[in-house]
């Protein structure tokens, strides 16, 4: 009884609204996953030693998923199911205010890195290349950068990581899922293009399947007692396009754009 | 034992394998042309003078990919990842870019898009690879000290792994809209068994801050 009283007179009942969703910017029919042919989907493939296999000739896209505790944001199909996310007060403030403000603060807009978990969630193609110890990701956009997941069965980070937009990211494989525990991240990256916002204290459980040939299933757990009540979960649907090749996309050449962005 | 540092230090290794446990740290050579004389044009020379005294026209300040064959020249640490049909070069510095050589025996294409690091394309004679790239925009350097190029540029690089711990690279730099004829170059690569690569997102360092732009 005496919690319900805490919890309320705390705000949590009467916490503001969320920031209404911007509404389309580009009309469906207009995006590039909806020009391509569809595929026939087999089943997953797997390397020689049953590990499974993430890559093959073609790329993942995720496809623009703008809010990654929504299912339609700005017009579009967004993640795959909505969760009401347990803001504290300063990041429900945080988000609101940036997708009032049109994103103008945006640090990917200013060629910063998209970060994690947010390139699972970005219209930017990726691969996955495997080896015996690490799953290399490398991605066209924003500022075609790479990401290593080291393997490791024990899970361990290195003591005294220094902070980073990327984190620290250890995997290993439990049956068809890869599974990544990602730290050490200097909490300025956004978790979506919608604003969701973050503290150094971030701590991602990322989980990979490959349900078909052409499907991974991307689920994510966001732990951040810093910024969310409670850890919470957001996932997506990223598809593969077969025969696709990565383009080199450098935002940073003639970069002249953000500082153009005002917001309102 | 007193052989142990040697053997240890030679391990087991395949020719052919460009390192999968650790990473590569390049010797820095701020001038390819340290050791040859340049076949300038009139043109390049003079554009090469420029850059070398205006060092804040430098594109990589402004954290843009350094280009090739200088982001091997940088003296940063880097990964070569080995799968049967591509090699992927992963480099800490620079501008966190990454670059594919592609080994399934494709040409490079008629009229690729210029862009920072251009089309590669690899095969192994013996135990050495060899990388060959075109489709190079002219905006960066090949070196530190601002040796130009055009987007005519045609670069042939040899990797060859020399032990477990040391790696020769020599690279050829074809460009008739620059140079009178191709001329050479060459440096050296250390192992770092084990080691790994760190975040360095240039945009976000306290320096580059400090650009103009």
């Amino acid at each position: 009884m005496c919690v319900a009283w805490v919890a309320l007179a705390s705000g949590f009942a009467q916490q503001p609204p969320l920031a209404k969703d911007p509404g389309p910017f580009l009309q469906p029919g207009d995006f590039p996953e909806d020009k391509v042919p569809t595929a026939v989907a087999g089943p997953a493939p797997h390397l020689p030693d049953g590990r499974p296999d993430f890559g093959g000739n073609g790329a993942w896209y995720p496809g623009f998923n703008g809010n990654l505790a929504e299912t339609t944001w700005k017009g579009v199909k967004s993640a795959d199911k909505h969760v009401d996310v347990p803001f504290l007060p300063w990041t429900l403030t945080t988000y609101n205010e940036r997708v009032e403000n049109r994103a103008k603060d945006d640090p990917e807009a200013k060629c910063l890195p998209v970060g994690v978990p947010r390139f699972m969630f970005d219209p930017y193609p990726f691969q996955m290349i495997q080896t015996r110890n690490q799953v290399v990701f490398v991605f066209e956009g924003d500022n075609y950068l790479w990401r290593i997941v080291n393997i490791d069965a024990t899970g361990t980070h290195p003591k005294n990581l220094k902070p980073t937009w990327l984190g620290d990211a250890v995997g290993h494989y439990e049956g068809d899922t890869l599974v990544v525990d990602v730290t050490g991240f200097n909490g300025l990256a956004w978790l979506d293009q919608a604003g969701h916002a973050t503290s150094d204290k971030l701590h991602l459980t990322e989980r990979y399947t490959r349900a078909d040939s052409l499907t991974l299933k991307y689920e994510v757990t966001i732990d951040d007692p810093e910024a969310y009540a409670k850890p919470w979960t957001a996932s997506n649907t990223i598809h593969w396009r077969p025969g696709m090749e990565l383009m080199e996309s450098i935002c940073q050449e003639d970069e002249k754009s953000s500082m153009h962005m005002i917001g309102k | 034992m007193k052989y142990c540092f040697l053997f240890c230090a030679l391990g087991v290794m395949h020719a052919q394998d460009l390192g999968s446990d650790g990473v590569w740290l390049p010797a820095h050579v701020a001038d390819l042309a340290s050791k040859t004389d340049v076949p300038f044009q009139a043109w390049a020379k003079l554009k090469f003078e420029t850059n070398h005294a205006m060092q804040r026209n430098d594109l990589d300040l402004r954290c843009l990919p350094p280009g090739v064959p200088r982001i091997m020249l940088m003296a940063r640490p880097f990964e070569i990842v080995q799968t049967p049909n591509r090699i992927l070069f992963v480099y800490e510095g620079g501008a966190h870019v990454w670059r594919q050589v592609w080994l399934d025996g494709r040409a490079h294409p008629k009229d690729p898009n210029p862009n920072w690091l251009g089309h590669s394309i690899g095969h192994w004679e013996g135990d050495t690879l060899v990388v060959d790239s075109v489709g190079f925009n002219d905006r960066t350097w090949l070196d530190d000290a601002g040796h130009p190029h055009t987007e005519q540029l045609h670069v042939i690089e040899k990797y060859s792994r020399t032990g477990r711990l040391t790696m020769k690279y020599d690279v050829v730099i074809d460009d008739p809209g620059a140079y009178t004829q191709s001329w050479t170059s060459n440096s050296s690569l250390t192992f770092r068994p084990g080691g790994k690569l760190a975040e360095d997102i240039c945009l976000d360092s306290p320096a580059n801050g400090t650009l103009p732009r």
